[in-house]
């Protein structure tokens, strides 16, 4: 009966549907009825409605009063729930990997602070679409590439253009750690001791960059009007003061432990993004309070003695050893059209450990929090943005479907490229099966 | 430099001259008698004090009294040692001026004309050190290529005489270098060239005999010196040598040894005592090498997390192999090829000796063992009448390493060894110099020579510290002399004492003594080595059983939710009896058989074991993409059974695979279907009533679109070509059948015309064309399965799979209509521009057109949580719970044709199957026991044990190691980063690892 009740809603939305349209803003207060509201910030509330109006929630609450100029959507039975966030993608800067052209997010060299992922963005993705008919509702879009490959952004999953699609930027300046492991083969070409030096010398390299930002800083206040300028230093600025954070990519131990020593001493925001082995260092993650992004659970072990379940279980010993993290697909350019899958890594943090409402925060509010935009989205409260979704069952099992999306209020165009083919070779059988008859 | 040429002269005397002299007879008479010495006659037989008579470079007699001849030289050799010359197993050479000829194979790593003794020059410094070994003469191999060419056994005197030029033939599981050109470009070629070259040598020898009677009938064949090689070595059955990197290796060189009948020896790798009851089976003679693993750098736990613990067991384990294969029964040959510093030799085979191995097996390993299966029977290997004056002469027992070789001797002729008295030197010692008295320390390696003199309390090191022989020089400056000087100090080393002079700033010379005081010294004794206490595992490393599970008799399932993918559906509340591995019963409130092992299953899922028809897991070589067809090639060949996927999968609920090749060309090669028995060893993972597959693939990869500018020129570079590489395969294959059906009809033509010859790559073809071997098509457009499925109806047969398949959705009915089954990823897409149009509603399409579904993974990862997948096929479609996990069950089953046997629950399938704590299509699901064949391979309960188990092990070996000195295990530390284990993480769109 729900799969039916489901299929009719997509196939009503297919019939005006060609390519997808962004939706106008939202004109009208919205009052979704009756639903089992997953309010992710203070549990789940069955049987509330949920009203919004220009694009914020305005009233949670049971039995609603209904105006004559609201829309009203039945949700009874159904699932709501706050826009799902990738906290790491290379969604939309790239379109198919294997082809050339199509990438967008690696620039050139091997220190690009001054690039910002949101330019690059190409809101007529297909992958979009596909990404929001999943639930989840915003990507963080992030450079790749070389020592720091550059600013990312926060980015929602509708609008016209790039800066329509804009939440936040930059969320964060990244900085892919050096290797800080050793090539213990004894046939290695370059000595263990000289390895050695060569690790330190990289972190050295990373002190006196920070070294010349801050002088550079100084000169721009200096009394020379004439002072050059350097697109590089002046990206770095706020994020060495500390005003905004790095987020750094690290997965060995070694790379974390050296990634946080140095936020310390150089007295730095930093976020841990991949932490492979973050499972090793959870006292010192948490004595510094630094959270950590996990690019997916769903991967190999890292080492062949590792337990097979490694990644699965990684969210639930943070959680366990109070270290904030939350759960993302992977930054690779293979995986920016499988951002989709995003609630099945945190469902399997689930089925290994980790609390179900904390699975899901891992993928809502604790993103919008690492992200810096906790007060703004990540879960179904007065105040924030109307930016949800009604979900057919419960979001962390594969089977359930997402029914309709709202994005900052507006209705969110549910067709995509993969409903759209189906649709379309559904029509090629109903034609052959009308030959046979 | 004069010694060098007379002796010299001697050996060509000896060899019977057939070159003019240049100057003047020389003669050297070449009669010993040498007295007083122990005489080891041959392995467990020795002569406490006797003499041995040697004339001409032959032993002439050999006792307690023997007659002593008057023209002999007597030597005494009172404290000596005398053992029958050593033999170095192995010794690589390096190919010398061997150039390709008109008659040379066309594949340029085969060459089994090679001979080792043509491009063999002694190096001075190789031979010096193998001589101070005891050895006498080596056993030489060229390295290159995968047909090396023939063995030789090598003297180790000035001339480099040759005792036999050809002792075997050499392979070697060669691969080229990564982006090396050339066929074969893998593991996987690298096989099928040694089966099918060894099949063209059978028929490379009919066919000249053949035509050398009926040169009218036939054209005549081209020349080839490598097949001719080959078929004289088969008819006079001379031994084939396989080079092994490992026991996996081992066990390849085993099964082509049994399908050609092959007299098979391998070049060892430490690593046998792993499969050592296989390895032993097969009865190989094995040249084993004593290059045991030095130290793995553990000295930082982040380090030590660098070692798998396969790497630090082995550490341990390896001076044990020697010991466990000859207690098995295996011939062994020692060499002393592989080490770092050939001074480790001696050093590693006392810690062999210490670790078990009986010195008489020892010495047998080093004398007869090699003479035996060298064909030197009768003439090397013992001290005795007859046989050839070959001697290793040494003060006291060669198997303890502080007893230098003093001499070895070859055909009759003496060569002394350069004793380096470092050993000597090193220790303490009780110094006096004038009236001062101190203790003198010495350290010496070979590697660091250094010493200090300790006087009351102040100590001193030594300058300028030099051992030269058996003299020693330092400097120093003492601090009870008047005035602070440097005092140069020189002496020598006698018999246990050491004196000299010491030479003040003022010219005077003082007398100094030292007495070692080793003797009194408990402290350096050093405890023995005992026999590892680490038990093996199956396969070596974490996760492996110490016993491979067992099958209970009788296993009783009682009171679980039973997902049967069988006519059954799902039934609540539902017992299953399984006997001998086999199901028994299915049904409610069965009763269970008596002594039957009982699981308490209420609240639990019951599925059948989980099958993925397309994995890339267990397969060390998974491309043989050097050319567009390589049918020749089989996954069964190149199997890994120690593949950790194979256990982290078993984790998911997975228990049978397809293995298949990659899809770097056009036609791939054959796959297997394996049953994931963790810890058994490649042939027994295979499922051997599964049908012959053989894979293919369209499309971007064999048109090498995603493989650089630099890869424009093999055909086919477009769709168009594809479609033309399979006509044309196809075509050669019917007229090669033809040929083959007319010739093995007609007697005649089987007497007067060379036959047609066998050929790999045509053998799978023929099959597919006659419908015995099963057709899987790597596809993603719609165009090319269209094209695909009109090939195969041209040439009547029918595609079993397509794979990934991910425009299926498009061409449904047509596939439906052939009878093609679909084996697809449930929702990638996008990854390069032939799966744009990739949808996850593609299985739904394509199962509601009447098509054979299944979710298949192409992933180590993937392949971990394949029901899933199979819920995804609810979501994009709708298909039903039953449906949804029928696409990895049943389906799969049928699509591979072994539903007789898997795939589902049914009475009379092997007890192949899942317990899940939850709905097994549910995220929340987890995979609690995996059962193979009624035997339990994976338990969270078992899973538990093993990682502590294994935390346990390393944590116990990073001890030992840190407790071990540096000089005790000399030897290059393995190097993490490359073991055999270690594999890319796999998947069609993963180009480091090639096409898949």
């Amino acid at each position: 009966m729900k799969r039916i009740l489901c299929l009719y809603l997509i196939l009503t939305s297919w019939i005006w549907a060609s390519d997808q349209i962004p939706a106008a803003p939202q004109s009208q207060p919205i009052l979704i009825k009756g639903g089992i509201l997953h309010t992710v910030s203070h549990g789940v509330m069955d049987g509330y409605d949920l009203l919004f109006e220009k694009g914020k929630i305005t009233r949670i609450d049971k039995n609603i009063p209904t105006t004559n100029e609201m829309e009203i959507i039945s949700a009874s039975g159904k699932h709501l729930y706050p826009g799902l966030i990738a906290g790491i993608s290379a969604l939309g800067l790239v379109e198919i990997s294997a082809v050339r052209a199509t990438i967008d997010y690696d620039e050139v060299g091997d220190m690009t602070p001054e690039v910002r992922a949101n330019v690059s963005y190409n809101p007529d993705s297909e992958s979009i679409p596909v990404t929001r008919s999943n639930g989840v509702l915003f990507v963080n879009v992030v450079p790749r590439g070389g020592l720091i490959p550059g600013q990312s952004s926060l980015m929602m999953m509708d609008g016209w253009t790039w800066e329509d699609a804009t939440l936040h930027h930059p969320t964060a300046m990244h900085i892919n750690w050096p290797d800080m492991s050793i090539d213990l083969n004894p046939k290695a070409k370059v000595k263990v001791s000289e390895q050695e030096a060569q690790r330190r010398q990289r972190v050295k390299d990373l002190d006196d960059l920070l070294d010349q930002v801050r002088r550079y800083e100084m000169s721009q206040k200096g009394t020379s009007k004439d002072a050059a300028h350097d697109l590089r230093m002046e990206a770095l600025i706020p994020y060495v003061n500390g005003e905004k954070p790095f987020f750094i990519h690290a997965w060995e131990s070694r790379q974390i432990e050296a990634a946080v020593r140095w936020s310390k001493k150089q007295q730095l925001k930093i976020v841990i993004v991949g932490g492979g082995d973050a499972g090793e260092l959870t006292g010192l993650l948490k004595e510094s309070q630094i959270p950590v992004i996990i690019e997916g659970t769903l991967r190999l072990p890292r080492r062949r003695n590792s337990n097979y379940s490694e990644s699965y279980s990684l969210p639930a010993r943070l959680y366990e050893a109070g270290v904030d993290f939350c759960i993302s697909t992977d930054g690779s350019g293979f995986a920016a059209a499988q951002v989709r899958d995003l609630p099945n890594h945190a469902a399997m943090a689930a089925a290994f450990g980790l609390p179900l409402e904390v699975a899901l925060r891992s993928i809502t509010l604790s993103a919008a929090e690492i992200l810096g935009v906790g007060d703004r989205i990540g879960s179904l409260d007065v105040g924030k943005e109307a930016s949800l979704f009604i979900s057919s069952e419960d979001i962390l099992e594969i089977t359930s479907i997402v029914e309709q999306a709202f994005i900052h209020g507006t209705k969110t165009d549910m067709s995509d490229r993969h409903k759209n083919l189906y649709k379309k070779y559904q029509e090629k059988y109903k034609q052959l099966e009308n030959i046979k008859d | 430099m004069k010694k060098s040429i007379l002796l010299l002269i001697i050996s060509k005397v000896l060899l019977g001259q057939t070159e003019p002299l240049t100057d003047l007879m020389h003669v050297n008479p070449r009669v010993f008698v040498l007295k007083n010495a122990v005489v080891h006659v041959e392995p467990g037989q020795t002569l406490p004090s006797a003499t041995v008579a040697i004339r001409d470079g032959l032993i002439v007699a050999v006792g307690s009294s023997i007659d002593i001849p008057g023209d002999a030289a007597i030597v005494d050799m009172k404290g000596d040692h005398i053992y029958a010359g050593f033999i170095d197993a192995w010794a690589d050479v390096e190919p010398k001026d061997l150039k390709p000829s008109p008659r040379s194979h066309w594949i340029d790593l085969v060459h089994p004309e090679w001979v080792a003794s043509d491009s063999y020059t002694p190096d001075d410094k190789t031979v010096k050190e193998r001589k101070k070994l005891g050895f006498t003469h080596i056993h030489a191999g060229l390295n290159k290529g995968i047909f090396r060419g023939q063995t030789s056994l090598i003297d180790l005197d000035e001339s480099a005489s040759i005792t036999t030029s050809t002792v075997s033939q050499s392979l070697d599981f060669y691969t080229r270098e990564r982006g090396e050109d050339g066929y074969p470009g893998a593991l996987l070629g690298t096989i099928a060239v040694m089966r099918q070259t060894l099949l063209d040598a059978d028929w490379y020898e009919k066919s000249q005999s053949i035509y050398a009677r009926h040169p009218d009938k036939n054209e005549q064949p081209k020349e080839d010196l490598a097949l001719a090689t080959l078929a004289m070595a088969r008819s006079k059955a001379i031994p084939f040598l396989f080079r092994t990197a490992h026991e996996t290796a081992a066990q390849r060189a085993i099964d082509i040894s049994h399908e050609f009948d092959l007299n098979l020896w391998l070049l060892g790798s430490g690593y046998e005592y792993r499969r050592l009851t296989d390895i032993a089976q097969a009865k190989p003679f094995i040249i084993l090498p004593l290059n045991f693993p030095g130290k793995p750098d553990v000295t930082q736990p982040q380090r030590a997390d660098q070692y798998i613990t396969e790497q630090l067991k082995h550490w341990d384990m390896a001076p044990d192999n020697a010991r466990k294969l000859v207690n098995s029964g295996v011939d062994i040959a020692f060499t002393s090829n592989g080490l770092q510093d050939l001074k480790q030799f001696r050093k590693n085979l006392s810690l062999a000796i210490e670790r078990g191995l009986s010195e008489t097996a020892a010495l047998a390993a080093l004398t007869t063992t090699p003479s035996k299966h060298f064909g030197l029977v009768k003439t090397h290997g013992k001290i005795k009448a007859g046989y050839q004056a070959n001697f290793v002469v040494v003060r006291g027992s060669y198997f303890d390493d502080s007893n230098p070789v003093q001499s070895v001797w070859i055909r009759g002729v003496k060569h002394d060894i350069d004793i380096n008295f470092n050993d000597e030197f090193a220790g303490e010692w009780k110094f006096s110099l004038d009236k001062m008295q101190g203790e003198l320390t010495i350290k010496s390696s070979p590697y660091h020579t250094a010493g200090k003199i300790k006087l009351d309390t102040t100590t001193i090191s030594l300058n300028h510290l030099k051992l030269d022989g058996k003299q020693i020089s330092w400097s120093a400056e003492l601090p009870k002399t008047e005035t602070p000087q440097m005092i140069r100090f020189q002496g020598n080393w006698d018999n246990g004492m050491l004196s000299g002079v010491a030479v003040f700033a003022d010219g005077q010379e003082h007398e100094w003594t030292a007495s070692s005081r080793t003797a009194d010294d408990a402290e350096t004794e050093a405890p023995k080595a005992t026999t590892s206490k680490l038990k093996l595992s199956f396969p070596e490393g974490a996760f492996g059983f110490e016993q491979l599970p067992q099958q209970p008799a009788s296993l009783f399932i009682n009171d679980a939710t039973l997902w049967t993918s069988g006519p059954q559906g799902i039934i609540q509340n539902c017992d299953m009896l399984i006997e001998k591995g086999k199901i028994k019963k299915i049904g409610k409130n069965l009763t269970s058989s008596r002594g039957a092992q009982v699981i308490e299953a209420d609240g639990k899922y019951v599925t059948p074991g989980l099958i993925d028809s397309h994995s890339h897991t267990a397969g060390a070589s998974i491309n043989e993409g050097s050319q567009s067809i390589t049918s020749e090639v089989r996954i069964q060949d190149v199997l890994d059974p120690d593949d950790i996927s194979i256990y982290r999968e078993l984790a998911g609920g997975l228990t049978t695979i397809q293995v298949l090749h990659g899809s770097a060309n056009t036609i791939g090669g054959q796959n297997s279907v394996i049953k994931l028995r963790w810890g058994s060893n490649a042939q027994d993972l295979i499922m051997k009533r599964a049908p012959q597959g053989l894979k293919f693939a369209l499309g971007e990869n064999v048109k090498q679109s995603n493989w650089g500018d630099k890869n424009v020129t093999r055909y086919p570079q477009t769709r168009m070509g594809v479609e033309q590489v399979l006509r044309d395969a196809f075509t050669r294959a019917r007229d090669y059948k033809s040929n083959l059906d007319n010739y093995a009809k007609k007697s005649k033509w089987r007497k007067t015309l060379t036959p047609p010859r066998r050929d790999l790559e045509l053998d799978p073809l023929v099959e597919v064309l006659e419908g015995t071997r099963r057709v899987h098509v790597h596809s993603y457009r719609q165009d090319e399965i269209l094209m695909m499925l009109r090939v195969a109806e041209n040439f009547g047969f029918t595609v079993t799979n397509m794979e990934h398949v991910l425009e299926g959705y498009k061409v449904a009915d047509q596939m439906a209509r052939h009878g093609a089954g679909a084996a697809t990823f449930s929702d990638w897409w996008a990854y390069k521009f032939e799966v744009y149009d990739a949808i996850p509603y593609n299985a739904v399409l394509m199962q509601n057109a009447g098509v054979l579904v299944s979710f298949k993974s192409d992933s180590d990862e993937l392949a971990r949580r394949m029901n899933l997948e199979a819920a995804k096929g609810i979501k994009y479609g709708g298909m039903t719970e039953i449906e949804a996990l029928n696409t990895v069950t049943i389906n799969p089953a049928r699509q591979l044709k072994i539903d007789k046997w898997v795939g589902s629950l049914e009475v009379g399938k092997d007890a192949d199957f899942v317990i899940w704590s939850h709905h097994p299509l549910s995220t929340q699901a987890k995979c609690e026991q995996t059962w193979v064949d009624g035997k339990l391979y994976f338990s969270l309960g078992q899973n538990a044990e093993l990682l502590a188990q294994d935390k346990q092990i390393r944590s116990d070996i990073i001890q030992k190691i840190l407790k071990t000195k540096d000089e005790d295990r000399p030897g290059a530390s393995p190097d993490p980063g490359n073991h055999k284990y270690q594999q890319p993480y796999r998947d069609d769109q993963a180009w480091e690892g090639g096409v898949r």
